[in-house]
């Protein structure tokens, strides 16, 4: 109560101040649309283009919200009755993109009512849509945006073995549908303690161990593969009667003969439709290799057993966190699977050096491995609040040996590519989403400061709960 | 901090924690001669904290004390010289706000007053967390005890000398410090329990019964002094009572008392009972809502150890922005940042370095939030938190300019002698081979909130 109180005299105090659009409507940036056909250049700044280096005094142009040129100033004609913006003495880089958020899933840490992480009741979850929770008002989203994260991965929390699906959202839009640019974009997969102990070790419930863990996920990927066998062969029998009017009837005469022992195998209630199984269901384009599965787990031997099993169903890792691997990283690198690395932070064990972890995305990209790099607190399940640090987090693993362009292309490019983006977002180049952000130096710097933020070249508003609160009290 | 993070995490922490006891308690001290006599660190850029930074700046230090610092300075021939050329000086970082080795035992949330909690009977002087502190260029630290209650315990000070034993590891007579929670943290541990308090009514009335009671002790110990004073033969010693006698050191103004206290009004409130009971408070720690009431609370001088960034982990943190520390500044208040967990605490200067981006605070300003203001908030400003000569030389080499991302502490000395070197192989601990503890957790405040 206090707080809806609170919001709401903040409500009319912050419209009262001007007319920027704030607070959920922050997240719409609709209501100042560039004209059709009209050009927007950034015209003197320099460009950093991930996908082809750094251009000093470069010249970008931007039309109906994607990349119409990028180059040399000289190099690239800007229209006559372009916009200009003045970007001399300024960064202009790519929106940046976080692997791993719960964007639109938590509001308040601590308010179980303003949560939807994690779903309880069972460690397989597959059917769990993150989509179905993205709540796109969230006070959290303006407040990443400010620091030019533009595009982000938001998975479930980290409760359950396999925990849902994913979406890939844009920070800016009207609602739900224009920020979600992908539904289920990816599995959401968990294995090691945390998952075990959630039964309650000790408990009499299963499972209680990592054996009871890996039994249960192996049968559930065999269940589904069974599921889908049963739905074909349904399938193929409902079909019948439409496919023998059809011109393919002799081709599907010839199925006949072999879809007989199916039909006789159908239980005597064949006239019953056949019951979908969502959660199984669920579970098909991912054994099928079509997205890919996200594996969050840390510890070396847990990356080896989680493995074993995604290879068995020919899964399409990602592989995330692995904060406590440093022994098998030649290991990981013959895998030849991405990897989402950190959180950075994640404290070494005892007795491990300081730097084991910071140093780890190094050591990764060193052995040839596509790395990308995520906000999250040390622990915890993707980054909410925190995702403002990301591209501290890319500076981080440079300070400790990864070279700089990797860490700028671990929070752009390389994440945009992992999640099937890599064509539209991720860099500076010609026909790209325009998700551009300027800043007044270094962009993995802590001390820089983001001055302007595009969203599909749209300048969004440099507005925030937190800056109304501050210019409120500045008064 | 994070709150259903560290739900998630509880059991995770649990589980090295165990596989962790396992692990033999062998560690010994590496055999390391004693520090030079006389040292001088040449050719940094010295950032002093207190009087700017000095370009090409010596320091020279004699005995583990700062002797001199400037562009020159009047080292003695025989003395041990290092060129630092490109590197980076700062005074030691410290952490006005810890939970880190204490054996997990940050709480005694059995009730909402225990001021007779010593935290330094929990302290763990090989806990890992040391270390990776020690690696970021962490010399001192405020070990506090948390939040649960109203009136915690009384905090331990100690300066980052991984390796020696756990009473070397002690700031010598160093203020003694009282922690106070305030607002969701004692209403939700002993309201969940049915017990009071369950609302901020009820915690502060908490507070003030016991002030009550101490001011009641503290008289029959008056009544009974006076009458030894005159010699009176009848005169009966009261019995003596740990917990009253911590609260009337309170009133006696003998402890700093440290608030965990996020809300504007709440600050307000702590000032009326403090200003009724007589008592002075040094810092409201978190204080994420300082900026909307700085202006009122600079004449008390009462100081603040904040978190730069940290926000919407609960309610009271809400109105948490990451402007809090310079517009707190601005309005003339004493303004430190601090960790509050075992990772944060490994990059304080970072966070330091983000006040340049929130709020424009100068390199000379962000670096004295987690140096002298820090001290200060100890109470050991006078001893620490500068280069300034007689002050302990707690020193930190930087490959860069500390406040920036990419900064790595290269070395650390404290008291002149070098307790970290990355370069070493290794842990880079000359002081320390042997093995380190882990109390498992993130050291956070809030994390064991609940005694679970």
């Amino acid at each position: 109560m206090t707080n809806f109180m609170k919001i709401t005299s903040l409500l009319v105090s912050a419209f009262a101040l001007s007319s920027s659009p704030a607070f959920s409507a922050a997240n719409d940036s609709s209501q100042s649309p560039a004209k059709k056909g009209a050009t927007l250049a950034i015209t003197g700044g320099k460009l950093l283009t991930v996908s082809h280096g750094t251009i000093e005094n470069g010249v970008l142009l931007i039309v109906d919200g994607k990349i119409t040129a990028v180059g040399a100033a000289g190099s690239v004609a800007v229209p006559k009755d372009a916009t200009i913006v003045d970007a001399h003495g300024l960064t202009v880089y790519p929106g940046l993109i976080d692997p791993d958020t719960t964007l639109g899933l938590t509001e308040v840490g601590a308010d179980a009512m303003s949560n939807d992480l994690s779903e309880p009741s069972d460690e397989i979850m597959p059917h769990m849509h993150v989509a179905d929770a993205f709540h796109a008002e969230t006070e959290l989203i303006p407040v990443a945006r400010l620091n030019g994260v533009t595009n982000a991965v938001v998975a479930p929390g980290t409760d359950d073995s396999v925990a849902g699906q994913d979406i890939f959202i844009q920070l800016a839009g009207r609602n739900r549908d224009a920020m979600i640019l992908g539904r289920d974009v990816a599995l959401a997969l968990n294995y090691g303690a945390d998952q075990r102990r959630r039964g309650g070790r000790g408990s009499a419930q299963f499972p209680s161990t990592r054996m009871g863990l890996i039994t249960q996920l192996r049968q559930s990927l065999l269940d589904a593969q069974h599921y889908e066998a049963d739905r074909n062969a349904a399938e193929k029998k409902s079909d019948k009667p439409a496919a023998d009017k059809s011109a393919a009837a002799a081709d599907k005469a010839a199925d006949k003969a072999a879809d007989k022992a199916a039909d006789k195998a159908a239980d005597k209630a064949s006239d019953k439709p056949f019951q979908r199984d969502l959660k199984l269901e669920a579970l098909l384009p991912y054994l099928h290799g079509e997205r890919p599965v996200v594996v969050g787990v840390y510890e070396a031997y847990d990356v080896e057993s989680i493995m074993k099993v995604a290879q068995e169903f020919h899964l399409k890792v990602i592989l995330n966190h692995v904060t406590r691997s440093q022994e098998i990283l030649d290991e990981i690198a013959a895998w030849k699977v991405p990897v989402i690395v950190g959180p950075i932070y994640e404290l070494p064990r005892a007795n491990e050096r300081y730097d084991a972890v910071y140093t780890l995305p190094a050591e990764l990209q060193k052995r040839g491995v596509k790395i990308a790099i995520s906000s999250g607190e040390a622990g915890g399940p993707g980054g909410a609040h925190t995702v403002r640090n990301l591209p501290y987090a890319a500076g981080f693993a440079v300070g400790y040996g990864l070279p700089y362009d990797e860490g700028l292309r671990a929070i752009t490019l390389n994440v945009a590519e992992m999640f099937g983006f890599g064509d539209k977002l991720g860099s500076l180049d010609v026909g790209k989403t325009a998700n551009i952000v300027l800043a007044n130096g270094d962009p993995l710097d802590v001390r820089t400061d983001v001055k302007q933020v595009y969203i599909d070249g749209i300048a969004q508003p440099m507005v925030s709960r937190q800056t109304i609160l501050r210019d409120e009290y500045s008064k | 901090m994070n709150l259903h993070l560290s739900s998630l995490r509880s059991t995770s922490g649990l589980l090295y924690l165990s596989a962790l006891a396992a692990i033999p308690l062998c560690a010994q001290q590496a055999s390391t001669s004693a520090p030079p006599t006389d040292l001088v660190l040449k050719n940094a850029t010295v950032m002093t904290a207190s009087h700017g930074t000095i370009e090409h700046g010596v320091v020279w230090v004699h005995a583990g004390k700062i002797a001199e610092v400037g562009a020159t300075v009047n080292a003695p021939a025989n003395a041990v010289v290092i060129d630092e050329t490109g590197k980076w000086l700062t005074p030691g970082i410290i952490d006005p706000h810890s939970h880190s080795a204490l054996s997990n035992d940050v709480n005694e949330a059995t009730s909402p007053v225990t001021p007779s909690m010593m935290m330094i009977d929990a302290f763990d002087n090989r806990d890992k967390a040391l270390y990776q502190a020690l690696a970021g260029g962490v010399t001192t630290e405020l070990l506090l005890h948390g939040s649960a209650n109203m009136i915690g315990g009384q905090a331990v000070v100690i300066k980052n000398k991984f390796g020696l034993s756990r009473d070397a590891m002690l700031f010598p007579n160093a203020p003694r410090s009282i922690k106070f929670a305030s607002g969701e943290n004692p209403k939700r541990v002993y309201g969940s329990r049915n017990q009071l308090p369950s609302t901020r009514m009820g915690n502060f009335e908490v507070m003030r019964q016991s002030f009550e009671d101490a001011k009641v002790y503290m008289a029959g110990w008056d009544a009974y002094n006076a009458k030894v004073a005159k010699k009176d033969a009848t005169a009966v010693a009261p019995k003596k009572d740990l917990k009253l006698e911590a609260l009337a050191d309170v009133l006696r103004g003998k402890l700093y008392v440290q608030i965990h206290c996020y809300r504007a009004d709440e600050f307000l409130t702590e000032e009326a009972i403090a200003q009724e009971y007589g008592y002075k408070i040094r810092a409201f720690h978190h204080a994420l809502e300082m900026y909307k009431v700085a202006g009122q609370i600079a004449p008390t001088g009462t100081g603040i150890a904040t978190f730069t960034d940290w926000w919407g982990f609960k309610d009271e943190a809400w109105d948490a922005i990451p402007w809090n520390a310079v517009m707190s500044m601005r309005a003339g208040v004493k303004v430190a940042l601090k960790s509050d967990s075992n990772d944060h605490i490994r990059r304080l200067n970072q966070e330091a370095g983000k006040m340049v981006h929130y709020g424009g605070a100068t390199e000379d300003e962000a670096i004295r939030m987690v140096t002298l203001n820090a001290a200060w908030i100890i109470g050991v400003d006078d001893r620490v938190g500068s280069i300034d000569p007689g002050k302990d030389a707690d020193l930190v080499i930087w490959n860069i300019d500390p406040l920036s991302t990419y900064a790595r502490a290269e070395k650390v000395y404290i008291d002149g002698d070098l307790f970290f070197d990355s370069s070493a192989p290794g842990f880079g601990t000359p002081h320390f081979n042997g093995a380190m503890h882990s109390a498992g957790g993130d050291g956070s405040d809030d994390e064991d909130e609940d005694g679970e």
